[in-house]
């Protein structure tokens, strides 16, 4: 195997070890809640990726360290891997009951349950899980056993954070190359100079703030196993429930405006966090991307609130700011819980289109870059609108003019701004392309006039932001295969901002005699 | 034995904000959990939760007010 090949290789391996250390990690719940017909498929879906990546790492150790493009490689063979391998509790369980375990006694298979022995809704929902996004191939969650709700929930938490920066902080080696991979991951921002000590207070901030939402959302009226659950996949802007109609099944107000917080949470970068937890509190203003959460969440959820009450599905202002404010928010952390269903007011797919639009503009942009959310980030949207402006002002000054782009306190000169405004206008034209592309793919397989375009435009968008809202169209029987595989190529690049995907792709194409 | 050398406790005194109070919430969260399954929802471990929550919120205030100083 090539230099590249085995470095690849060694770091995939190191990745997929990690996915394995997750699943033993999760026989605890399939014994504390005493599932042994799940224990047997839980643990042989563990020793696959464990014993590959073991291989893996064992065969290529003394491998080079990373460079940029092994790093994007790593980064979109991992995800694509840890989508595959994390598929397998979802399939073995599901054939465990459908076949029947010996010795312990199995349950009644459920359609729910028999939907993951199609490996193609397995890895869906696996993919689904590890980017964020919640989508799902289930009927009804809560139909699940506890250590598939289990597994749904802890692959968002995980995928949340990003599984390099799991695998960096818990299988961390010395030497270089971590910083690499660390930034493969659309992530930047360092908290110390160590991306190791980094990625740890990383962790330390998540399972810290994880521990209050579970406290918050108990008090706040929600069930324990309720609260564990959706405390991780709201913390983490994933958006899986347990429940068959997400945070709606609750109808809980108070249950509602404390999941609030903890979206807006998961929405800001985990530097900013720490300096928040180090006394500074003025980076709830200060910081660019942090004001513009605020900023941007209430204006969109005010926006909403008005088009929902005022020329919408609502008759009371309350109820209109309730579910308003809940669906924006929740679209444009990308966490995808949904309050608005039929079965406790109007779902959002039978909003009036703007609204449903509105909702879609504010996937798109998501949070913060650093944070857990998915879309083209915030600070992209906001280097994207100060770069237009810049240049187009350039016309009114003399050519002599010395100017500067000051973006986030910094003062960029003519040559850094237009770096910055050509690397965010590249994922925005590819963000925009995979949507119309991704738009046009789902137009032509879903049967004719059963969905309209807002319809299809907004389940795209919430694939590809990873944000997991649907207007009904994602399900085991409702989306056709073509479909599914078509969101799992868009949560995948959703995830990992495209330009790795590609780069992998190409490398792949061109090293298989595709691609010139 | 001094409580930095516990493999857990050194690990998350190591990580994080440098500070003792986060660093003790951090460890004292799975217990509160855990006594919150066990016992379900009564008012011990509801004044539990809020004083959990409330030593965090409170904290995280007082050490804004007292940054720089």
């Amino acid at each position: 195997m090539s230099g590249a090949a085995a470095t690849i290789g060694r770091d995939v391996g190191r990745i997929l070890e990690a996915l394995g250390g997750l699943m033993i990690v999760s026989v605890l719940v399939t014994l504390a809640w005493g599932e042994y017909f799940a224990l047997p498929a839980l643990l042989v879906s563990a020793v696959v990726p464990l014993g590959i990546g073991r291989f893996l790492y064992r065969r290529y150790r003394s491998a080079d360290a990373p460079g940029r493009l092994h790093g994007m490689i790593v980064a979109a063979a991992g995800w694509l891997f840890v989508g595959l391998f994390g598929s397998l509790p979802f399939l073995l369980v599901a054939w465990s009951v459908e076949l029947g375990v010996p010795i312990v006694s199995t349950p009644q298979q459920t359609a729910t349950l028999a939907a993951f022995t199609n490996p193609l809704n397995a890895i869906f929902e696996s993919m689904s899980g590890f980017t964020g996004t919640g989508l799902t191939m289930t009927d009804d969650e809560s139909a699940l056993p506890r250590t598939l709700q289990w597994w749904r929930t802890f692959s968002e938490w995980v995928g949340g954070v990003g599984v390099i920066v799991l695998t960096t902080a818990i299988l961390s080696r010395p030497g270089s190359g971590s910083l690499t991979l660390y930034e493969s991951e659309a992530r930047s921002e360092k908290i110390h100079p160590s991306v190791v000590s980094t990625v740890r207070t990383i962790w330390w901030i998540f399972i810290l703030f994880t521990f209050g939402a579970i406290l918050t959302l108990w008090l706040a009226g929600m069930p324990i196993w309720g609260a564990i659950n959706h405390a991780m996949t709201g913390l983490s802007t994933g958006g899986f429930s347990i429940t068959d109609n997400s945070i709606a099944t609750y109808d809980s107000v108070a249950i509602d405006f404390a999941l609030i917080p903890i979206m807006l949470l998961g929405s800001i970068a985990f530097p900013v966090h720490y300096l928040i937890l180090q006394g500074d509190l003025r980076n709830f203003y200060s910081d660019l991307q942090t004001r513009w959460v605020f900023l941007y969440m209430s204006t969109g959820s005010a926006l909403l609130w008005g088009l929902l009450y005022f020329a919408g599905p609502y008759e009371t202002p309350f109820a209109a700011l309730r579910y308003g404010l809940f669906q924006f928010v929740s679209a444009a952390t990308c966490t995808g819980f949904q309050t608005a269903v039929d079965a406790t007011n109007v779902a959002i797919g039978r909003w009036p289109s703007y609204a449903q639009l509105t909702v879609t503009f504010g996937m798109f942009v998501g949070g913060a870059a650093g944070s857990t959310v998915g879309g083209i980030k915030i600070i992209r949207g906001l280097t994207l609108a100060k770069g237009i402006r810049y240049q187009i002002s350039e016309v009114f000054y003399p050519e002599s003019a010395v100017r500067r782009l000051v973006i986030n306190g910094r003062r960029l000169n003519d040559e850094a701004s237009s770096r910055e405004f050509m690397e965010a206008a590249i994922v925005f034209v590819l963000w925009v392309t995979f949507l119309v592309v991704g738009t046009f793919v789902l137009l032509l397989a879903l049967p004719a006039d059963d969905y309209t375009l807002p319809n299809v435009f907004f389940e795209v968008a919430s694939a590809q932001g990873n944000v997991g809202l649907s207007s009904g169209i994602t399900g085991p029987d409702s989306l056709p295969t073509i479909g599914k595989v078509t969101f799992l190529f868009h949560m995948w690049i959703g995830r990992l901002e495209i330009i790795p995907v590609l780069v992998m792709l190409r490398t792949v194409f061109q090293r298989g005699g595709l691609y010139a | 034995m001094n409580l930095d050398d516990l493999p857990v406790v050194s690990q998350v005194f190591e990580s994080g904000a440098d500070d003792r109070v986060f660093d003790s919430l951090l460890l004292l969260g799975p217990v509160v959990i855990v006594l919150i399954v066990l016992l379900g929802r009564s008012l011990l471990t509801a004044v539990l939760a809020v004083f959990y929550l409330g030593v965090f919120c409170g904290y995280v205030v007082y050490r804004g007010a007292t940054f720089g100083s």
